[in-house]
């Protein structure tokens, strides 16, 4: 199953953290993972806080030029495999 | 040629450019160009801690995250030191009732409250305060440019109602300054408790929200521990903490408010509003819309209002555009830079009213969240609490504004 996308490159502060939250908030209970584009790196600090009280693990890796993928999964998804 | 290296020649050609401006300046008015050093090293700091006075309080609220707050206490603490220690040379004897010529002891009434209240809604709104939205246009962030272009707006408007808050409020209300009442080392002691009871609060804030996840490494590198091999290396790895990778922000709240003191030695605290307000009124002007006579301003220390003089050039001019262009060499040199263009229509909407808002705010506040509170505490003046309690509150209610505009 590919993972829901969202991008949210040029939003202004703090909408990439709002947007990825709601975003989480929404994953059905099968979707384990999503992957959030972003280019406002003070997000980088805030949104892993938020995806691991909602229940998430985060990975960040640099894309480009002030670009990042971070892909946010569910830790119990991690516990079955 | 790799990213770094194409990082450091723009980074070079950057400061070349500023050196440059400095050069240009001095020849013509040495304040000039002190103010311009000053104001690279503001919008230089800013940018590499990405320090932002919005975040600081908003998160608070929103997160239940303090980090950048504990910066902005650790550089409140540093500046009322240096601060008091000034303004005990310039008014030795404290019963004589007189103040500090040029720190920012300001009249205290509803202005105060209200300003606060509207700055600190209109920053959280727009995205970024002005300081916050001046290191952001360097970065490339172009929603910052519209909510600066608001608060211009929202300073002009102020002007238009000033002479009214002036009559009915500004010009009669009482001035506090706290060494009048307990002396210099009380109003320090003072001073550095309550800043200790409010780094209390937001750990107990921090506490009470749960986890918090410390920064990813990958993102923006800290300093690794170093295993170097030469005095080279070691200088090399100097730089890159300097330069490229992020500071974290409790140095750099120091920092900023040890810049504070030297730029209150030299002349005056650190603020800007009031040169903003100057660009603001000079523009309408252009179009015969100055807002006339303000009344009672040049008896005012600090942000207040500045009337059009006719002049394009003055000292705070080159503070406001070395804060721009520090934050932009910063960025570019650390390959931070980005155009960062907002897709959705609404984000132009909130950056705009949240910055008219703001400027409206520091109009009658007399300062943002840098000359009404950062360096209002440390003169030690009853007015930096005020405005900046109220500060809080309006970032509260900004944070509900936000969540409503998803």
């Amino acid at each position: 199953m590919t993972p829901t996308k969202l991008d949210v490159r040029g939003e202004i502060c703090p909408y990439p953290m709002m947007r990825t939250v709601s975003a989480l908030k929404k994953l059905s209970g099968d979707e384990m993972v999503l992957e959030v584009v972003t280019d406002h790196a003070p997000c980088l600090e805030t949104i892993p806080t938020q995806a691991a009280r909602l229940g998430f693990r985060t990975d960040i890796e640099e894309t480009g030029a002030s670009e990042w993928r971070i892909m946010i999964t569910r830790t119990e998804a991690e516990d079955e495999g | 040629m790799t990213a770094t290296a194409r990082n450091t020649a723009l980074a070079l050609t950057a400061w070349a450019t500023a050196a440059v401006v400095y050069g240009t300046a001095h020849a013509v008015d040495t304040e000039f160009s002190m103010f311009w050093v000053f104001g690279l090293a503001f919008g230089f700091v800013l940018q590499r801690a990405r320090f932002c006075f919005t975040s600081a309080f908003r998160d608070i609220f929103l997160l239940g995250h303090a980090r950048t707050m504990k910066g902005l206490l650790l550089g409140l603490a540093v500046s009322s030191v240096g601060f008091g220690l000034v303004m005990s040379r310039q008014v030795p004897m404290t019963s004589l009732g007189v103040y500090p010529p040029s720190a920012n002891v300001l009249p205290l009434g509803i202005h105060t409250g209200l300003g606060g209240l509207l700055f600190g809604i209109g920053m959280v709104v727009a995205g970024g305060c002005v300081s916050g939205s001046l290191y952001r246009m360097g970065e490339g962030y172009v929603a910052s440019w519209v909510a600066f272009a608001g608060v211009m707006g929202g300073l002009l408007v102020s002007a238009y109602t000033w002479n009214w808050w002036w009559d009915a409020h500004i010009a009669t209300a009482p001035r506090f300054w706290l060494p009048h009442w307990i002396g210099h080392p009380g109003a320090l002691v003072v001073t550095l408790l309550a800043l200790a009871a409010v780094y209390v609060w937001v750990v107990s804030v921090e506490h009470r929200a749960g986890v918090i996840v410390p920064p990813a490494s990958g993102a923006r590198p800290q300093a690794a521990p170093s295993q170097t091999e030469s005095v080279a290396d070691d200088l090399r790895s100097t730089l890159r903490r300097l330069f490229v990778q992020g500071w974290p922000v409790l140095p750099a709240g120091a920092v900023l408010g040890g810049l504070n003191v030297l730029l209150f030695t030299a002349r005056e605290p650190w603020g800007f509003t009031g040169e903003v307000s100057r660009w603001s009124i000079a523009t309408a002007s252009l179009f015969d819309a100055a807002p006339g006579p303000l009344a009672g301003v040049e008896t005012l220390p600090g942000c207040v209002l500045v009337p059009s003089d006719g002049l394009v050039f003055n000292h705070m001019l080159f503070l406001v555009l070395g804060m721009f262009f520090g934050s932009f060499a910063a960025a570019v040199g650390a390959g931070e830079f980005k155009l960062r263009v907002p897709k959705r229509p609404v984000r132009y909407a909130q950056s705009l009213g949240g910055g008219v808002i703001m400027g409206y705010g520091s109009g009658i506040g007399m300062g943002c969240t840098i000359g009404a509170f950062f360096s209002a505490i440390p003169s030690l003046a009853v007015n930096g609490w005020v405005f900046g309690g109220f500060l809080a509150i309006g970032a509260w209610i900004g944070t509900h504004i936000i969540r409503r505009i998803e």
